[in-house]
């Protein structure tokens, strides 16, 4: 449905986007995650026409996004980071303003508003000025225009970004039922966002792409996972037996105790399936009360930092 | 078409909707008859709208500027441009609906001084061809200010910036073509200079025009310089896609 390849940026010297290449099947939900400045804002703007990029090439179900642009336009609903409006209109003339200007023909428009209006539950405002909303409608408001004329693709730019965390909750359920019928990328500070509405992750960092997939490719290829266990029994002979099972030069950490017990935590290389039945052998035949084993997955949280945080220190500090 | 329409529309609404379009009409109408009261409704005086029709030009150039300063630039600042921008609608499409709205937002501004020639023509006896001809030069000679205050808008997101951008270039373009100073100019100036220069202007058009001896010539120069500043405002619009 989507397909971008190596899209390259330049805003003067800086460069936003230094190839970024990624396709999006239809029916994905697929979420962008990236520290601010990455480049997840640029990516939107050249999908949805806005910018045109340095170089590469883009294409929205088939439409290049440069050559074929208002066809391509065409098929996307697009919900800008500001979720701008035009304040001084009533939501329903907003919302007519957008199905005349997308198109529809004036005979299905009542029918496209009126969807739009009971999916984004804007029944109770419609004739009010935009201006006198609040956020959470605003943002509603900004979705109901997105979606008014049944877009194959939805492009949303934080929608989330500024609600209280009831209106957050909203806005996700909304998106999560719109993910059901539309191809959606939306960029997201929120990492339980992503874990929560989207079927697959791209992470973006200083203009490229530093991870694709599902949550569980990801965590495979850049989390890998720690084992926990906690035992009751002779700290140090525990902590040589333990060494003895992990590869060579594998971190393994006391979590503190007391009473002889102790939590350790290793990291466990990610095909490693059978260290927990091996340290569970152990506990066996030393004797230790095996209190607690537990493979703990690194979270989407911990990726995206490892993944993003270490490069802007090196940035900082180059 | 369908989409210009629909921008036009848009357009128009928002100029009814905004207390600018109020202030700037009623101001630029009170001003105009204020000084034509002065001369035309003495006792005496000729029947004639002249005296409106030689106040206009500059009224226009004070006060347009703050009426097409917001066009693209609040636009921009908003945000609603990302938004315009990325409608299934071609540039041209959006200056064309937007200019055609602040057009027709200024006809019906210059509607309401008809009151005054209606009073003349009911009281006295007034040629109407001279009249009826100031008020399309009066209409052409605003939309080319229109062309231009919106250019300047669109280069900025800061209004006051393109407010004056545009009263500075009215203003020039406005004593170029003013006929004491082509006058003066022709004194000293050769002829074939004179012409170039005051031929830049859309005043010089505006006056043959509001003698109400219509030259096609005339019309087809508004034509063009509409068009040269509806363009180079679709050009500015395309380079900040290309920037940025």
């Amino acid at each position: 449905m989507i397909e971008v390849e190596q899209l390259a940026k330049s805003y003067g010297f800086a460069r936003a986007l230094k190839g970024v290449s990624f396709t999006v099947q239809k029916g994905e939900v697929v979420g962008f995650l990236g520290p601010n400045g990455a480049g997840k804002s640029t990516t939107m703007k050249i999908l949805t026409g806005y910018l045109l990029p340095t170089s590469g090439r883009a294409s929205v179900a088939g439409h290049d996004v440069v050559a074929a642009s208002v066809a391509a336009r065409r098929c996307i609903g697009y919900l800008p980071e500001t979720t701008p409006l035009y304040g001084e209109m009533r939501v329903d003339e907003y919302l007519r303003f957008c199905a005349e200007i997308r198109g529809i023909p004036a005979g299905r428009q009542r029918a496209a508003i009126g969807r739009a209006v009971e999916r984004c539950v804007l029944q109770r405002v419609l004739g009010k000025n935009i201006v006198e909303l609040s956020k959470g409608f605003k943002q509603r408001v900004g979705l109901a225009q997105a979606i008014v004329h049944e877009p194959p693709v939805l492009i949303l730019d934080e929608p989330t970004s500024g609600l209280d965390p009831n209106q957050i909750v909203e806005v996700r359920t909304l998106i999560e039922q719109l993910g059901k019928e539309h191809t959606v990328i939306l960029s997201t500070h929120y990492l339980q966002e992503v874990e929560k509405s989207c079927t697959r992750v791209v992470i973006i960092d200083q203009g490229r792409i530093v991870a694709d997939g599902t949550q569980a490719q990801i965590a495979a290829a850049h989390g890998g996972a720690a084992l926990r266990v906690r035992v009751r029994g002779p700290a140090d002979s525990v902590r040589a037996q333990l060494l003895q099972l992990l590869p060579p030069g594998a971190p393994l950490a006391a979590e503190g105790g007391g009473n002889g017990v102790t939590t350790w935590r290793f990291g466990l290389p990610s095909a490693a399936s059978e260290f927990p039945a091996a340290v569970a052998a152990q506990a066996c035949r030393h004797g230790w009360q095996l209190l607690e084993l537990a493979v703990e997955h690194a979270s989407l949280e911990d990726i995206f930092r490892k993944l993003t945080g270490a490069k802007a220190q090196e940035a900082v500090h180059a | 078409m369908r989409e210009t329409l629909v921008v036009f529309r848009r357009e128009l609404r928002s100029f009814f909707l905004s207390p600018i379009a109020y202030v700037f009409g009623i101001l630029l109408v009170s001003v105009l008859l204020y000084y034509v009261s002065e001369g035309a409704l003495q006792n005496g005086a000729r029947a004639s709208a002249e005296g409106l029709f030689a106040t206009l030009p500059l009224m226009l150039v004070l006060f347009l500027p703050g009426l097409t300063m917001r066009m693209w630039a609040e636009e921009r600042k908003l945000g609603t441009l990302e938004l315009l921008m990325t409608f299934p609608v071609r540039i041209g499409q959006l200056v064309f609906g937007k200019f055609l709205a602040c057009v027709v937002y200024l006809a019906c501004v210059l509607a309401l001084t008809l009151g005054l020639p209606l009073t003349l023509g009911a009281y006295g006896k007034l040629d109407w061809s001279p009249v009826l001809g100031s008020y399309l030069a009066s209409l052409l000679f605003a939309s080319s200010f229109v062309a231009v205050g919106m250019f300047w808008s669109s280069t900025t997101r800061d209004q006051m910036v393109a407010m004056l951008l545009s009263l500075v270039s009215l203003f020039v373009l406005y004593q170029l073509g003013n006929p004491q100073n082509v006058e003066y100019a022709s004194d000293w100036m050769p002829a074939w200079l004179v012409d170039l220069v005051s031929g830049l202007s859309p005043h010089k058009y505006f006056v043959s025009i509001a003698r109400g001896v219509l030259d096609s010539r005339d019309i087809v120069y508004f034509a063009c310089f509409c068009g040269f500043f509806l363009y180079a405002n679709a050009l500015v619009l395309e380079s900040r896609r290309q920037r940025g």
